[in-house]
Parts: structure tokens; C-alpha cells; sequence
């Protein structure tokens, strides 16, 4: 078995950032295992651009960015493995996978970084009832035809969610020619980034319906119509409201699951809230040494913050390494012999030694889950999406009746994520870190 | 001239084939849809019936427990899996407890296996069951197969024995002739095609007012037969009524199932059912049911509702709500839910659904017609069809023995060998298959691990998938919790690869159903 100090399972924005982090930070032996035929995972099919301004400071295509990234990659001579799937994970840090070259591969891991990305919800998923014949399919996939096959899957197009593949994919259709017929959203808001609304939507003149679902797809063998109709504010269909929009296309951009099949198979830890890993400040899962970063962890806004958050999870590795590798044994296996989802940090005897982030009004999942006592960092970052649209905000952090943190914003949306950075020294005393949104809800 | 043709390649159509191939006798199968196994079968849960429950004396109890036992010969014949994981009947109140003594009485003059327990003896049989459970009908021969497996390995079987098939030709007229009969079918195959495969006796090309661009071209040609088999599920009233006075009719009892993740299965060790009830609207459900299924994951259901059209497969809202609703608030009782965890809505990765085809006699239909010698149904055939479908084969295929006195087929080979999938193979044996094959190492469609070879595999065997669907029926390519949200493009690449066809013409399920419409940037 071969045995390497760092692996990072997948090589998109987060695989491709938390290795050169890594390197950046003195490992030497990493391997990135990459399913695809290249490097740069989804960001390969984003032909648009709006991406790399924070990071890079320019404007630049997803293809773009990628490559940047991937230069860097060859740069630093990262070994990565291409058509590589990793067919099983274990708790002990022993990884399967599979190409054609090499066959079966079985690799002992000192520390892996979990870079898996996420997936989009399917039609069958959100229960639309109606026809399943052809002419359904999310965003992505459309825009995989579309960008790297080369190929219209239809003229007439209806999009369900208003999520920014579906958003990005709504100009891109005009662009070739095709009618958006509409854009369904059972949501009294957008899903999507605020600008792709702008760019995307709105400059096309492109009907939005809002509070709405599709009732039934109808059309035997391809999509010939949908049925669209309002919903309450419990999101139940409302009779009677129903009304059709012929179209021979139906593309699901209505949210993206993280892909923790792996991290499942390993016994590692999962929050229901963001269906990622439960990770601390480092980025660290519920198995030691084991970190997770960018959409596998929480579904980001932006792929910037997504590279910036996997640098970070390739420095934390990288120190990981360095604490642990006098440790006797080449892994630290002691504490991850136990698969079972109750992981260390969960185990009441240990709960004094961390601080848990907390969602309160307003607030869903939040990254970090937790902040370990005397944490190394001087400053913690959580990110977390609002759970609704709101004005004249204010952002709070608290401990009991302790404000650790207000932050004021003028508009807050859950296609925006935020981010609130506390100094780790006023978490010293909490008891816990719980996050709250006011403001005035549009 | 035909010895035997039999309309429809469902399971029951293509367990006759094979019962039929066992004997020297020149059979041709018709099959309306793009692909077997396209009707009822295809939307079966894939239960192995015990038989506990349809009435003494009828044609269900006749053919559903030996069904169930053949069920699991074939099974080891043909290569295909099963889990005999058993059926367990549950009531939570006094009348289901009285329903469950009538099963049992039912299950005894069926000659089935079963026996009443209660607690405590029944935490010893199910450890994890919900506390409110009075008792159950432990029916220790159920089981679990794939109705798409067992319906293709019995129709290759026959294949590879001698049978011809036909997809995509429907039956339009059947004539009584001196020697037999005269079928007349429409199908979209090119004449070419269609030669290559069976032995028409005339070719029509439909003249191009008589076809409405609905149809797309098709020809109509037409086979002799001296015997017919009618196995045509949701139409077998329509073929019957063709050639026999005593009609009778299908009333399309639609039924969905609501597919869940594999991650809850490992707790879920039998098949667990409601008692069975009469429905609000007249008819009879066997019952709720929670089915683990060979790939891992979980069906809920069925509903029962009638609706006209026996093909019908859109998913209905009222189905998905009455399924779900129905779960929520039983999850308590079964094994994954009885530890108070709420009812996973979020695992819930697909729907389907589909037609059973029930007669207005309430029963299979099945024998000669009386007033048209040589013509045998094997029609009505709802559940517990599938579970019968080679006792019902084995009964209508001695009918033509009997009247034919064929010579056995001296090369009649029983099995077929398949080849594990790469998902169920261990470490070692997937070393093995990548060293001989490497596209074994090329997985496509991630949530359920299925490899490039596999999918090619599907599409060059006999029989084998010309579409997207079908090689998702046949390899799981696509069943899984992103369903096709990343394979479908590779699926769709190999394809047109394997078939010699451009991107373009690659289709979701047959006949207009492609799923590109066109090259990108037509105007640069």
C-alpha cells in the first residue's frame, strides 16, 4: 500500500487551492485524486465570467480561474491522477480508488483534504409530478452539453429555481438563441446571487414567477408544456392557480447537495443544516487529520471564497502535519478507529473544550461548526447563509446575554453568504457562539 | 409460418419465449415499446410474492407460490440476484391483528409459509421494529429481485435458444385462418431491420396520408402463426378482443413508488407491509410497503388508482403526497424510524410509477379462448404477476406443447452467465476485471458505481439498450441520488459510439424522445 502525507480528494477550485496551499506550507508528498480527464472540476463547463474578483482581483472566466490555478498545480509539480475515482474511504485514512492506468489503487493517507464539491437537486428529488420523458435536466448538465460537448439541448426553455447555474444558463440560452419562457422560483426571493439577477435576468427581460412551482410537466415522450402554479405561504400548491407555458425543456436549478458520500462511508461527522462535514476552526472533520473545504463542506456564493476557505483548509493540514509526524505510527490512528457518527468533539466529556456556533433567527448552517478552546488562530471567519431577505440588517453574535460580535449590512439574501469574523479572544469565556439576523424582512 | 407468437416481452411474455425454446419450435415475440420489459414490468417493485395473499381458488393463488419458487430458480439460472429476505405483514390495531389471522388462513390454503408473531418473540425476529406493532405475518419466502433483470435475462435466454423479437411492433389486427392466424403489426423498424430479425410474410409501407407526423414512418407487416400467446399486460384485453367473443377488460390501476437513499437500508432487513385494505374508490391495495431493493435503496409504496390509460407513467402529485403522508406518519413503526428519527424527506432521490393491469374479471386471464382455438391469454396480469410470470409461462406454453407435440431443442442451454457488477464485486475481483478490461476502471455514473464497460457491455448484449433509459434499466447507470445529473452526458457519448449514431439522435427512451435538439453557436 502506498503511502502518501497528503491526499486531497478532487481537483477543482477547492482540491487544486488546498494543495498549493499545502505546498506553500512545506508538504512535500501530496497527491490529488481527480475523477474527471482534467483539473479544474465544474469550473470547466463556466465559459461566463464574475469570477476571481476578490481572489485574483480580475475578471475572469470560471476556465480562467481554473487555469490558474491548474499553473500553479504544474508549477509546484503536485502530483495529481486524472480519471481517478475513489471508490471507498475509511476511517483508518485508507483510500480505494480506480483508474485505468494503474487499475485499483490503495493508498495509506497521514492527512487528507475532503475537496469533493457538491451536486445539483434533480427533478425527481423535488417531486415534480408530470411526464418523464426527455428534456429535463438541471443546469448543469445543460451547461455541460452546452460548453463542452457543444450542444443545444432545447429551443424553448423553462427553468425551475432561480439558483445562479440556472440564472447563468438563463442569458446563456438567450445568447444562442433560445426562448427562456420563464424562470419559477417557489421562493418569495431569489436563490441566486443578486448580480446574476441583474445580468442574467432582469437585463433580459426574462419572466420571474415567484411563490410558484410547477404542477406538471406534461408531454408524452419530450416535454411539451408545464403547468405552473402559486403556492402559500406553507409552499402547498394553491388549486386553481395553475396556468401552462408551452416548452420543450425544463432545466432544475433549485440548490446544490453537498457530495459527503465519502465522508459518510468513513463515519465522519455531518450537520443536517449544511450537509457537510462538522468541521472546527481549522477546518478539521470528526477524524483528525482529516479536513474539508470548499462546496463539499457548505455550498459557497463564490468560487473565490470557496479557494480562499481550501487554502486555509491546506495550511491547517499542512501544520496538522507537522504537529503529528513524530507521533509513533505514520498516521494518527488512535483516536479514528471508532467509525461511529458520535466523534470526539460530540462526547460530553470533551464539550468543555469547545465553543459551538449556534444558529439562531434568521441563520442556517454555519462553518465552523464549533471553535476549540485555545485556538491557535488569532481570529476565527463563520460563514452562513441568512435564511431570508432582509433590509437594514444587523448581524449578532452572542454568548448568553454576551454580544460578542454586531455587524450592520443594508441587505441581506440567501443567495449571499455571510461572513463574520470574531477576535478568538472574546471567545475565551463563551459558552457558545450564537448567531442571530435582524432587520426588516422584504 | 410461426409456431407460436407471442405479443408482449414483458416478464410474462418473455418467460413464455423461454419456456417455449426448450422445444424445436419456430416463435417470434412482438413488443410495442422501444425496448422489453417496457410495460407493467418495468414499473414493478420487483417483490417476490410468497403468495399468502390472493384468494384460495382464483388464478393469482393458482400461480403466485409456485411462481415464487420458480422465481427463485430462474433466478439462479439466469445470474440474475435476489435477496430472500422475507415479507413481513404488520398491524398496530385490533382489525389489522384480525387481517393478519385472515392472511394466515389464506396463506395456509395457498400452501405459503407464514406464521402470526407477537412480542416479545417478534423483537427477537425484528429487533428494530416500532413498539406500537401488535404483531405480524412473518412470510419467510418473500424476497426481493429486479423485475428489469429478470424480464432481460429471461428474454435473452430465449434469444440466445432461438427465439426472434421484435420491439417497436404493435399488434393491430389479428385473423383467424384456416391454419392459424394471420397477425398484422405497425412498427417503426426499417424493413431491413425488421427481415433480419423475423420472417414477415408481406411488407406495407404506409402511404403517407394514413400516417399523421405523430407516428413518424412506420411499416405494417404481417407474420402466420398456427398459435398466439397474448402477454400483453396493460393491452391484453385489446389483443383478446381482437380474436374471441368473450371479452374482457383491463382497468389501469396506476401505483408509484417513491425511491429513497441507500444510506437508511442497512436497518432494513425484510420487506414490511401494511395489512392489505379496500380503497376509498372501490379495489384493494395489498398495502403500504417499504422494499429494500438489490441496489441498496429503499421503494415506498404503492397507491392504487384507476386511470384510462393503461401506458400511463407521469407521477401524479396526489400519489406522491399519499405515499408520503402515509410514510411520515408510520416511519415510527418500522425498523428506520423506530428510534424516533424523523422521515427522511431530504433522501428521498426519485419517483415512479405505472399501470398494473387489472382485469374486470378480478383475476389473471389465462388459458386457450374458448371460442378461438389456438389463441391463449395470459392476460390481467397485475401483481402478483411478476412473482408468477414462469408458472403462468409454464401453464400457457404447455397449452401449445400439448397441441403442437413439438421435439424437445436438443441445445437448449437453461443459464446464462453474467458477469458481477463492479459495484457488488470485492477489491480483488475488481483488480481482476480492470486487468482484463480497463474500462471496468472508468467509472460513469458515480452514485451507483457503474463502469464504462458495463454500460458498453449493456449495449452490445443481445437484446441489448439503444437508449438512455435503457442501459439505466439494465446497469443502474442513472437510478442513483443525482439521477443522471453527471452520467447522462457519457451515457448518452457511449451511446452514440456503440450505435454508430450521432449525439443528436441518442434518445431518452425511443421513438422522439432525443434529448439534444441541436449544435451550439449555429450562428458563428
Amino acid at each position: 500500500m502506498r503511502e502518501v502525507q497528503l491526499v486531497v480528494i478532487g481537483g477543482g477550485a477547492a482540491g487544486m487551492a488546498a494543495a498549493v496551499s499545502a505546498r506553500r506550507n512545506g508538504v512535500q508528498d501530496i497527491l490529488i485524486l481527480e475523477r474527471n480527464d482534467s483539473l479544474g472540476g465544474v469550473l470547466r463547463q463556466c465559459i461566463h465570467n464574475g469570477f476571481g474578483l476578490h481572489r485574483f482581483k480580475e475578471d475572469l472566466t470560471g476556465v480562467e480561474f481554473a487555469a490558474k490555478y491548474e499553473d500553479m498545480v504544474r508549477e509546484m509539480q503536485i502530483p495529481f491522477l486524472l480519471n481517478t475515482f475513489v471508490i471507498e474511504l475509511k476511517p483508518d485514512k485508507t483510500i480505494t480508488a480506480v483508474n485505468p492506468e494503474q487499475g485499483l489503487i490503495e493508498i495509506r493517507a497521514q492527512s487528507i483534504i475532503l475537496a469533493m464539491g457538491c451536486r445539483e437537486r434533480s427533478r425527481n428529488a423535488l417531486l415534480i409530478p408530470g411526464a418523464r420523458g426527455a428534456g429535463i435536466m438541471t443546469a448543469g448538465t445543460a451547461q455541460r452539453y452546452l460548453n463542452i460537448d457543444g450542444y443545444l439541448p432545447g429551443h424553448r426553455i423553462v427553468i425551475v429555481g432561480s439558483g445562479d447555474i440556472g440564472l447563468i444558463m438563463a442569458r446563456q440560452f438567450v445568447l444562442e438563441g433560445c426562448q427562456v419562457a420563464a424562470v419559477v422560483e417557489i421562493m418569495p426571493w431569489s436563490g441566486g446571487l443578486p448580480r446574476n439577477m441583474k445580468q442574467c435576468i432582469e437585463d433580459f427581460d426574462i419572466p420571474v414567477y415567484y411563490n410558484s412551482v410547477i404542477a406538471q410537466v406534461r408531454g408524452k415522450e419530450r416535454v411539451s408544456s408545464v403547468l405552473v402554479a402559486k403556492v402559500d405561504e406553507n409552499r402547498r400548491l394553491i388549486p386553481g392557480t395553475e396556468f401552462e407555458i408551452p416548452c420543450d425543456t425544463l432545466l432544475i436549478s433549485a440548490g446544490l447537495i453537498p457530495e459527503n458520500e465519502l465522508t459518510e462511508q468513513a463515519g465522519i461527522r455531518l450537520s443536517r443544516a449544511t450537509r457537510g462535514a462538522e468541521v472546527s476552526e481549522e477546518l478539521e472533520t470528526s477524524i483528525p487529520g482529516v479536513f474539508s473545504c470548499g462546496n463539499v463542506l457548505h455550498v459557497h456564493d463564490l468560487v473565490d471564497f470557496v479557494s480562499e476557505e481550501a487554502e486555509e483548509a491546506g495550511q491547517n493540514a499542512a501544520v496538522w502535519l507537522s504537529e503529528n509526524r513524530s507521533l509513533p505510527g505514520s498516521t494518527s490512528t488512535e483516536s479514528t478507529a471508532d467509525p461511529s457518527p458520535e466523534s470526539v468533539f460530540s462526547q460530553s466529556d470533551l464539550a468543555d473544550d469547545i465553543v459551538p456556533a449556534v444558529s439562531g433567527d434568521g441563520v442556517g448552517g454555519i462553518v465552523p461548526q464549533f471553535v476549540r478552546r485555545g485556538t491557535a488562530k488569532k481570529e476565527i471567519s463563520f460563514m452562513f447563509r441568512p435564511k431570508n431577505r432582509f433590509r437594514d440588517a444587523v448581524i449578532t453574535a452572542s454568548s448568553g446575554r454576551d454580544e460578542l460580535i454586531r455587524k450592520k449590512a443594508i441587505a441581506l439574501t440567501p443567495g449571499e453568504m455571510c461572513r463574520v469574523t470574531i477576535p478568538a479572544e472574546k471567545l475565551a469565556q463563551a459558552s457558545e457562539i450564537r448567531f442571530s439576523v435582524e432587520g426588516t424582512m422584504v | 409460418m410461426y409456431d407460436v407468437i407471442i405479443v408482449g416481452a414483458g416478464s410474462v411474455g418473455s418467460a413464455a419465449a423461454r419456456e417455449l425454446s426448450r422445444y424445436r419450435l419456430n416463435v417470434l415475440v412482438l413488443e410495442k415499446g422501444h425496448d422489453l420489459c417496457a410495460g407493467a414490468s418495468k414499473c414493478n417493485s420487483g417483490m417476490i410474492h410468497a403468495g399468502y395473499d390472493p384468494i384460495p381458488g382464483t388464478n393469482e393463488a393458482k400461480f403466485n407460490a409456485p411462481g415464487c419458487s420458480l422465481m427463485y430458480q430462474i433466478c439462479d439460472e439466469l445470474d440474475v440476484p435476489y435477496l430472500k429476505n422475507g415479507t413481513t405483514i404488520f398491524a398496530t390495531d385490533d382489525n389489522g391483528m384480525k387481517e393478519l389471522q385472515k392472511l394466515l388462513h389464506y396463506a395456509e390454503l395457498n400452501h405459503v409459509r407464514a406464521e402470526i408473531v407477537t412480542p416479545p418473540g417478534l423483537y427477537d425476529l425484528q429487533p428494530d421494529i416500532g413498539k406500537d406493532v401488535l404483531g405480524v405475518l412473518w412470510v419467510p419466502d418473500g424476497g426481493v429481485t429486479n423485475p428489469f433483470s429478470v424480464t432481460f435475462a429471461l428474454a435473452e435466454n430465449a434469444f440466445h435458444n432461438g427465439v426472434q423479437f421484435l420491439k417497436e411492433t404493435e399488434v393491430t389486427h389479428i385473423r383467424k385462418t384456416d391454419s392459424g392466424f394471420t397477425v398484422t403489426a405497425r412498427s417503426t423498424l426499417d424493413p431491413a431491420c425488421i427481415s433480419s430479425q423475423a420472417s414477415p410474410v408481406s411488407f406495407e409501407e404506409t402511404s403517407s396520408e394514413s400516417i399523421s407526423a405523430e407516428d413518424g414512418s412506420s411499416v405494417i407487416c404481417s407474420f402466420e402463426t398456427r398459435m398466439i400467446i397474448n402477454c400483453a399486460g396493460g393491452h391484453s384485453d385489446v389483443i383478446n378482443n381482437m380474436v374471441s367473443a368473450r371479452h374482457f377488460h383491463i382497468i389501469p390501476r396506476f401505483g408509484a413508488h417513491v425511491v429513497l437513499d441507500r444510506k437508511l437500508s442497512e436497518k432494513l432487513t425484510t420487506t414490511l407491509m401494511e395489512t392489505p385494505h379496500d380503497l376509498p374508490g372501490g379495489g384493494h391495495t395489498k398495502g403500504m410497503a417499504i422494499i429494500p431493493t438489490l441496489g441498496g435503496t429503499m421503494l415506498l409504496g404503492c397507491d392504487a388508482t384507476e386511470v384510462g390509460d393503461p401506458d400511463f407513467t407521469d407521477t401524479r402529485r396526489e400519489s406522491i403526497e399519499q405515499i408520503v403522508d402515509y410514510f411520515k406518519a408510520a416511519w415510527k413503526d418500522l425498523p428506520t424510524g423506530s428510534d424516533g428519527s424523523p422521515f427522511p424527506e431530504d433522501a428521498i432521490i426519485s419517483i415512479f410509477g405505472g399501470c398494473r393491469p387489472h382485469a374486470d374479471t378480478n383475476d389473471f386471464v389465462i388459458g386457450e379462448a374458448e371460442d378461438a382455438p389456438g389463441f391463449v391469454n395470459a392476460g390481467g396480469t397485475e401483481s402478483p404477476a411478476f412473482t408468477a410470470c414462469v408458472a403462468i409461462a409454464q401453464h400457457v406454453a404447455g397449452i401449445c406443447i400439448d397441441r403442437l407435440k413439438p421435439e424437445k431443442n436438443p441445445s437448449f442451454d437453461p443459464y446464462r452467465k453474467m458477469k458481477k457488477s463492479f459495484r457488488d464485486m470485492t477489491n480483488e475481483e475488481r483488480r481482476a476485471a480492470i486487468a482484463e478490461n480497463p474500462d471496468y476502471a472508468k467509472i460513469v455514473c458515480r452514485c451507483e458505481m457503474v463502469t464504462e464497460a458495463e454500460i458498453r457491455d449493456a449495449i452490445r448484449r443481445p437484446l441489448g439498450a439503444r437508449s438512455v433509459s435503457e442501459v439505466k434499466l439494465r446497469t443502474r447507470a442513472g437510478m442513483g441520488r443525482c439521477q443522471g445529473g453527471f452520467c447522462s452526458p457519457r451515457v448518452l457519448e457511449i451511446l452514440s459510439e456503440e450505435l454508430g449514431i450521432s449525439p443528436l439522435e441518442v434518445t431518452q427512451c425511443g421513438g422522439r424522445s432525443t434529448i439534444l435538439s441541436g449544435r451550439a453557436c449555429q450562428g458563428l
